[in-house]
């Protein structure tokens, strides 16, 4: 057993901050303090993401067919780790959950065409799954693919499709058997947003961030546009689901946040000869925080770690996305509590502290615990997975 | 980053698991319900088997210095509620000469601990919440320590050779191997009927050789045992809550009201689940405040967050295990009841969670 990172991973995550202090220019960091481009999507964004993708970062634990460079997901998840840290919002639902699956299961077109350009940074997706009555039961899910024959013909609507509005593809599941019941029927398709045929109307949601609803009217597509084999696409879902489950709760974020409370709780004078960290309470606060975030790191590198030799455990994914989702609104909560009334100052205002972060992520928290698959099921799948309980009803 | 058992790990647990199993039966653990709860037959098994040199060096006869290994054997012990307090001999002693003894005292010591000799440690002391700054004192007199004061929470000391004491000198902090029969000893009653001893030192008479680390690392040397005590007790509280989550999950696959399972009802697995992401997290801060402890002797905050975990898992999982199983739970004849007490023990000794919290906060705000 060893639980640390080695000499040559320590390099890396020090040669990728150095990187990244470079790449992110202040033009970048303009762009990414404007409301529509929080998410990204704007052209200093576009230009990072392809540097990136050109410098070979996108792809570190990615096969060399695909331009990547086949090291352990140990190296990938420091990269994923190092470019969260920096704030940049870095589409790692595209190129940690989605691109890992049409590389695996993709058609030839997909995997040239599409999965070596999500590693060059020139592919966004969006991710259509939940639609107006099928959010938890996703199963349940109407959208339409219909057999022509050359290809499929697309109808339906998708809700929360995250990203949207600058994605160069959905990763779409669609209905594709009728009779089939539940989970059998499903298939999972490639759609292009520029296709006359598909549209949205933007929600605006509480943490400022865009989400939105997607409607795809008679789009055609081809044959190669299918992801995996056709009515099995429930498959595709899940996995894709676990390593979005990982990539939600990476460590990375949360830990800087903390650093940089620390260090401004350090320089807080509260009176003459007192500063903000002497505070019993606060000291507090920050132990809580620091054993929750040590905790989520090892749970993360241990999923990370498992990746390396196979497929992710349901359960373990499952402890993941649960705990982090759980403990980053506690740990923000405790933050903010250190930062006091300070904390709900926002970005544009005067004395704000730390750029407002603490009052933007409090807004953006509770995502997490119900996106990805709702903590409810998690803890079924825990449950059943983990505990080898019955399913529950 | 590796997280895999080594096969070697993988076989002592299951060998373990195979003694355990007979030892600690229900029949078997009833009768240390009430009498002194040792079991010399278990413990000179486990020394014929090679399990108390575990964590200790080959050239004392021990299987290799890795403390996870150590940390495997307290697990099992505690799942099975062995009936067996062993980490003032195995940890406290065996460890703290290992790492700061010399050739000499290690040859002697840990090749008689490995053979089944018992020692323990006297460290905490009632009304001291600060065990690194003992209120026990050692008086310089020529060649001679004289010691006084009170020390408690002392395991097993009545049938223990010698006891490694705390204490404080001219010289700073000592670590002094005091003979048994030099002390006066009180057995405690105490919630989970482990034999825990109060012992008083009258002014003890013991020569300079008896301190058991080179001159000017006293703190160092009490540092680390404080660390790996609090560890290796985690171990313990990990194989305490692992049980009851097991007890959880068997039960309420089981019990059947309103015509099905209760482990059925959302309500129940989802407090299942809970306990499961609580043990996942103990497991790993476990695992890396022990492995930290193999290369570095001084690895506070780790071993401060295992203690944080182990204290509130063995809060929250002992109260969720004793709901789940309703009446069960508290029932005498079925096993969680002992579990339920184990659990008390091992989130209090060593500090309490916010004890812990306030002297990680302390470290957090201050070190760095």
């Amino acid at each position: 057993m060893l639980i640390q990172l080695n000499q040559k991973q320590i390099k890396l995550q020090n040669e990728l901050q150095e990187y990244f202090e470079s790449l992110i220019t202040p033009a970048l960091r303009a762009e990414l303090n404007e409301p529509e481009h929080f998410e990204g999507g704007g052209p200093e964004f576009k230009k990072a993401m392809r540097t990136m993708g050109s410098d070979g970062w996108i792809g570190l634990s990615w096969k060399k067919e695909f331009g990547g460079k086949e090291l352990s997901p140990i190296e990938q998840y420091i990269f994923v780790e190092t470019v969260m840290r920096t704030g940049f919002p870095f589409p790692f639902l595209t190129t940690e959950s989605v691109g890992p699956m049409i590389a695996e299961h993709g058609s030839a077109w997909a995997k040239e065409e599409i999965a070596t350009k999500i590693l060059k940074g020139e592919l966004i997706f969006g991710i259509g799954y939940s639609e107006p009555n099928s959010g938890t039961d996703l199963a349940s899910l109407q959208t339409k693919a219909i057999k022509q024959t050359d290809g499929y013909l697309i109808n339906g609507q998708k809700m929360w499709t995250s990203l949207a509005n600058f994605s160069d593809y959905i990763w779409l599941a669609t209905r594709t058997d009728f009779e089939a019941k539940n989970h059998k029927g499903i298939s999972m398709f490639i759609v292009p947003t520029d296709d006359p045929g598909f549209s949205m109307s933007a929600i605006n949601t509480l943490g400022d961030v865009r989400t939105n609803a997607t409607f795809y009217d008679n789009i055609h597509i081809p044959e190669n546009h299918l992801v995996g084999e056709l009515n099995q696409g429930w498959s595709l879902i899940t996995s894709q689901l676990n390593l979005e489950r990982l990539a939600l709760v990476n460590h990375g974020p949360v830990e800087e946040l903390y650093k940089d409370v620390l260090k401004t709780a350090r320089s807080t004078k509260i009176n003459n000869d007192q500063y903000l960290s002497d505070l019993s309470w606060v000291k507090h606060n920050f132990a809580q925080v620091h054993s929750g975030i040590e905790a989520l790191k090892l749970i993360c590198w241990k999923q990370t770690w498992i990746m390396e030799s196979g497929q992710l455990n349901m359960a373990e994914a499952s402890v993941a996305k649960v705990y982090g989702s759980e403990f980053f609104i506690e740990a923000y909560r405790l933050m903010m509590e250190i930062m006091g009334e300070l904390s709900i100052l926002k970005n544009n205002s005067e004395l704000t502290i730390l750029n407002a972060r603490l009052e933007r992520m409090y807004r953006t928290a509770s995502i997490l615990t119900f996106g990805g698959g709702t903590n409810e099921v998690q803890r079924d799948i825990i449950a059943m997975a983990g505990l080898l309980m019955p399913r529950t009803r | 980053m590796d997280f895999s058992e080594l096969s070697h790990q993988t076989e002592i647990r299951d060998s373990l698991d195979k003694i355990l199993n007979e030892y600690c039966s229900q029949e078997r653990l009833k009768e240390y319900d009430s009498n002194f709860k040792h079991d010399e037959n278990l413990l000179s098994l486990l020394s014929t088997n090679g399990f108390l040199g575990l964590g200790l060096n080959e050239k004392y006869g021990g299987s290799g210095e890795d403390l996870y290994d150590l940390g495997i054997l307290f697990e099992r012990l505690g799942y099975h509620a062995a009936p067996l307090s062993l980490s003032g001999c195995l940890v406290d002693v065996a460890q703290t000469i290992q790492k700061f003894s010399n050739e000499e005292s290690c040859n002697e010591i840990l090749s008689s601990i490995i053979a089944g000799e018992v020692y323990t440690s006297a460290i905490l002391e009632p009304s001291n919440q600060d065990p690194e700054n003992p209120i026990t004192t050692a008086k310089m007199e020529d060649n001679q320590l004289i010691i006084s004061g009170t020390k408690y929470l002392s395991e097993i000391t009545s049938i223990a050779k010698s006891l490694l004491i705390s204490v404080n000198s001219d010289e700073g902090v000592l670590l002094v191997l005091v003979d048994s029969d030099q002390v006066q000893l009180t057995e405690l009653t105490s919630t989970a009927n482990s034999p825990l001893f109060k012992v008083e030192l009258d002014s003890v008479r013991v020569n300079r050789e008896s301190i058991i680390h080179e001159k000017g690392r006293g703190l160092e040397a009490l540092r680390y045992l404080i660390q790996i005590n609090m560890v290796m007790r985690s171990y313990i509280a990990l194989g305490v809550t692992e049980k009851m989550t097991s007890l959880i999950a068997g039960y309420t696959s089981e019990r059947e009201q309103f015509g099905r399972v209760i482990g059925t009802f959302q309500a129940v697995s989802h407090k299942a689940a809970d306990c499961f992401i609580e043990l996942e997290c103990l497991r790993l801060v476990n695992q890396q405040a022990s492995i930290n402890l193999n290369s570095n002797l001084d690895c506070e905050n780790e071993a401060l967050v295992s203690k944080i975990w182990a204290g509130n898992a063995c809060h929250k999982i002992s109260y969720s295990a004793q709901h789940l199983h309703g009446g069960m739970g508290v029932d005498k004849d079925y096993v969680l009841w002992r579990y339920c007490l184990l659990a008390k023990e091992c989130e209090l000794i060593n500090g309490s969670s916010s004890q812990n919290i306030d002297r990680l906060g302390k470290n957090l705000t201050t070190n760095q």
